[in-house]
Formats: C-alpha cells, sequence, structure tokens
C-alpha cells in the first residue's frame, strides 16, 4: 500500500507561514532589543519595521490560497474551537499593533510608548509564532505534523529568520558588523545548533506510526529529500553554523560583513524550505478496516 | 431524535462501484469529488493473500473533527447527526480536509469535464450536472457526502444505498435499537472505521469473514 502526501497545502500556504514567522520573529525580537539600550537601537529599529509588513504580506498569501478569499472575512467566527480563527485574531491583533508601534519609531516617539506598544506586540508576535506550529499540529490525521515538537520547531525556525532578516538589513544600511552585530550573530550560533538538535529529535520522533515513518522516508530518501537536503540541512543549517560558528571564512581573511550576509541568506532561505517540506511531507493516516487498510486518495 | 448511519457489509461488497456511480449520477459531482467511493485493499501473502472491497462515504461523526477546524462556522452538524456544508460560507482554507481522518471533503477549483478532449461546450447531460451542482455547491469549497439529505427528507434511501446489486449498504437510525442497523451492528459484531481518532463515525463495517 502506497502511501500519499497531502497536495492541498504547498508553497502559497508555505509562503505563509514562512512570512508570518519571520516578520513576527523579527518584530518580537526588535521590540526585545528595544530594551537593552541605545547601542542596540538601529537592530531594535529594523526588526520593528520589518514585523508589519512581512506579516501583512504573509497575509496576502494566505488570502490568495484560498478556495473563495471572498469569505474570507469570515475566517475569525470561531475561535472557540478553530485553530484557524485564533490565528486570525492573532494576525489582525498583530497587524494593528505592529503598524502602530512602526508610526512610533520611524516618528521617533517616547521610549516608554515604544515600550508598551513592543510588549503587546510581542506577545501578539510570540503568539504568531508558535499559532503556525499549532495549527498544523491539530490535524490529527497527519502523525508527521500532529506532535508538539512541531510548534516548537516551527517557533525556533521564525526567530532565526527575523533575526537573520534584522542582521542583513543591517548590514545592507551599512551597520558596521563588529560590536551588536557580531554579538547577535553568536547568538544565532547557539539558535542554530539548538534547531539542529530539534530536527533531528523531530525526524526520530516519527517512528511512532507507519504514516509517519512513510512522511520521514519520503524527507530523507523519497521525493522531498532534495529539499530538505539541500534546502533545509545545508541552506538552513550547516551554511549557516559552517559561516559563523566555526569562522573559518574570516580566519583566511574573507570581508566577515559578506559571510554574514552569505550565512543570512541561506538562514533565511532555510527557514523557507523548511515549511515547505513539512507540508510536502504530510501523509494522512490510512483507513483502517480490521486487517483491511486503504490509503487515502490524494486529498 | 434519530440518528442516521450507515451499515456497509464487507462480505457482500464485491466492488462493482455502483455505489459511487450513483452517488455521482444523483448529487452531479464534477470530476475530481466522489462523495461515496470504493477502493481495494489486500493482505497477507501468497497462498494467504486477502482481497477486500471497502466502500466509503463521509462517516457523519458524532464529534466531526471538520466541524471542530472550521474557522467560519460553514460546517454545521443537525439534529440528526448529518454533517452539512454551507457553500455561500466557506472560505475553501481546507483546514477541514487535513483534519477529516476519513478523506470524506473534497474540493475542486473548477468543473472538470470528463470529455477534455471533446470539442465544443460541455454535451447536454454534463451541461444539466454542472448546473445542479452549482445550484447547491461551488467551486474552491469544501464538500462532501450529506447522506443524500434530500432523499432522506422525502422518504427514499440514499443513492448508493439503493444501487447496491449486492445489498451491502444499509441506512437507518442508530439510535433505535429495533431498528436494521442497530440489529446488523449488535448481530454481526460491526466496527468503525479508526476509533482511534475519537470521532465516533455513523457508518459501521460487518466484518468481511
Amino acid at each position: 500500500m502506497e502511501l500519499k502526501a497531502q497536495t492541498k497545502w504547498r508553497w502559497g500556504l508555505a509562503t505563509y507561514l514562512f512570512l508570518s514567522g519571520l516578520g513576527a520573529g523579527a518584530y518580537a525580537a526588535g521590540a526585545y532589543l528595544d530594551h537593552l539600550g541605545e547601542a542596540w537601537q538601529t537592530l531594535s529599529n529594523i526588526g520593528i519595521i520589518l514585523g508589519f509588513p512581512c506579516v501583512a504580506v504573509a497575509g496576502l498569501f494566505k488570502l490568495k490560497q484560498l478556495g473563495r478569499p471572498q469569505a474570507a472575512w469570515r475566517a475569525w467566527m470561531r475561535p472557540q474551537t478553530s485553530w484557524i480563527s485564533r490565528g486570525s485574531i492573532m494576525l489582525m491583533g498583530f497587524l494593528g499593533v505592529s503598524f502602530i508601534h512602526l508610526i512610533l519609531v520611524i516618528a521617533g516617539a517616547d521610549e516608554g510608548l515604544r515600550h508598551v506598544f513592543g510588549v503587546i506586540g510581542g506577545i501578539f508576535g510570540v503568539a504568531l509564532m508558535l499559532y503556525s506550529g499549532v495549527l498544523l499540529a491539530a490535524a490529527r490525521p497527519i502523525a508527521f505534523w500532529s506532535t508538539a515538537m512541531l510548534p516548537l520547531l516551527f517557533m525556533l525556525s521564525s526567530v532565526l529568520t527575523g533575526l537573520m532578516a534584522i542582521i542583513l538589513i543591517a548590514l545592507i544600511t551599512g551597520e558596521p558588523f563588529q560590536g551588536v552585530v557580531s554579538n547577535l550573530e553568536r547568538f544565532i550560533a547557539v539558535l542554530l545548533v539548538l534547531k539542529t538538535i530539534v530536527v533531528i529529535f523531530y525526524l526520530q520522533s516519527t517512528h511512532r506510526v507507519p504514516e509517519s515513518r512513510a512522511s520521514a522516508k519520503l524527507v530523507l530518501t523519497g521525493s522531498v529529500a532534495p529539499l530538505f537536503w539541500f534546502g533545509v540541512a545545508l541552506l538552513g543549517l550547516a551554511i549557516p553554523l559552517g559561516l559563523g560558528f566555526l569562522d573559518l571564512i574570516r580566519a583566511y581573511g574573507a570581508e566577515p560583513k559578506l559571510v554574514a550576509a552569505l550565512a543570512a541568506i541561506c538562514g533565511i532561505a532555510g527557514g523557507f524550505f523548511l515549511r515547505q517540506v513539512v507540508l510536502a511531507a504530510g501523509i494522512p493516516a490510512p483507513l483502517r478496516a480490521g486487517r483491511f487498510e486503504v490509503a487515502l486518495p490524494i486529498i | 431524535m434519530a440518528r442516521y448511519g450507515f451499515v456497509i457489509d464487507l462480505k457482500r461488497c464485491y466492488g462493482c462501484y455502483s455505489c459511487q456511480v450513483a452517488c455521482k449520477a444523483a448529487n452531479h459531482t464534477p470530476q475530481g469529488i466522489d462523495w461515496a467511493w470504493c477502493r481495494p485493499s489486500e493482505t497477507g501473502k501468497f497462498p494467504t493473500a486477502l482481497r477486500q472491497m471497502i466502500p466509503l462515504v463521509c462517516q457523519q461523526c458524532a464529534d466531526p473533527a471538520c466541524l471542530t477546524v472550521c474557522p467560519t462556522g460553514a460546517t454545521t452538524q443537525d439534529e440528526n447527526g448529518i454533517v452539512h456544508v454551507d457553500a455561500d460560507i466557506c472560505m475553501g482554507c481546507k483546514y477541514c480536509i487535513m483534519a477529516c481522518p476519513y478523506g470524506a471533503r473534497q474540493t475542486v477549483p473548477e468543473w472538470n469535464t470528463y470529455f477534455p478532449d471533446a470539442e465544443g461546450d460541455l454535451d447536454p447531460y454534463e451541461a444539466y450536472a454542472k448546473k445542479e451542482w452549482e445550484k447547491k455547491n461551488g467551486y474552491g469549497m469544501a464538500s462532501k457526502c450529506d447522506f443524500c439529505h434530500d432523499r432522506v427528507q422525502a422518504g427514499r434511501q440514499p443513492a448508493c444505498v439503493q444501487s447496491c446489486p449486492a445489498k451491502a449498504r444499509h441506512f437507518g437510525d442508530l439510535e433505535d435499537p429495533e431498528s436494521e442497523v442497530s440489529i446488523l451492528i449488535r448481530r454481526e459484531r460491526g466496527f468503525q472505521l479508526n476509533p482511534e481518532f475519537g470521532a465516533d463515525p455513523a457508518c459501521w463495517y460487518l466484518p468481511p469473514r
């Protein structure tokens, strides 16, 4: 019996999950850095400014993925049971608060007012980062998604891609590498090691049932393997870790800003491919009628 | 209040697909949507290999995952346990498709003709089916079997039950202990599909042998 992966949630939803995670992660990091003093102000502002447009564009990708976007205004009608409803409320809350916060930053508003919005927006941001994993985890027939590790993995990836986006923008806008940027990069290296461990444990935990084993096989050796090994493992983990943590290139005199920018670009791309891999490998449980099993048709 | 349910006798089903065709004819479902469908399953190895057809419909679960995850309220459940989808409210997020353990929900973005190589407009029969489909359903939204709700309200059997030549399908009130379906479940030791999901489906299956 050949188990087949779902096909309804693919690139459109992966882009929505990625951009909303990146935007929320960048914003939450920026809001936190705002409390660390003047030296971190530039990075903080970049994170806060990134939040609203990234999540807004993510929302457009979500609308594009709907079969009937004209009914999308009803999306928050059932927050008592539906994670999409809850996510829609979180998204709208985040967009509202982050937009106001963005205006305050551009206008150079008072620190106290910025901090208030930062805390509120930060809470929405964390909720948005966790929600994307919880949304998938609530689909119980797909064992590859239905695990508590997925929200953790997506949250970690969101924080990482958000921080990497901040570093990339900072380097492009002329921020010197030495100082806060290099300090942040060291923190990112620690998170990358943590993410690697979480990815390994996530794939290891799929041994429970045949359908999640089939998903893991698809990811590691099947049709999704190129996306995983190139996109997630190489671009998302190995290159940023190798360039940043091992410091090899710097030891040979390469320009640190270029190295850091390359690591950030690869890490951000890896975050996108991670969402696509998880979606593409979602295999639902077969129907079980006594000793007989039937793979669901492609959904 | 009656809770409508199915009993499907796996001993009798031989995979003629009459149910699938009858459902399509009665409900005018487009290509890519099958509310009632049959799938072959094999188990074991020679010389003890077994083959069995598994007929399927929407299981009309007592605790439907599709209703839980629906964000717009398009998915509702009536007093007889039948789960409906409101075509005007559904936004096509496909979350119900992911959440359903039984693959009962499907969606198509447009009407797919069964005769793509034919020239010109749809033939009259397909044009009629398209018109009928668009009266109560649409494109981009989730659609599902509703136990032929209109036929049942008119006192008739669902199309797949009526068409089965082997009389493998039975329809009735699960709440009535003296109904045919309740007696069959007790007597023949009926079981539900994938009970681990806790959905308590209204479709019961009788063992194949």
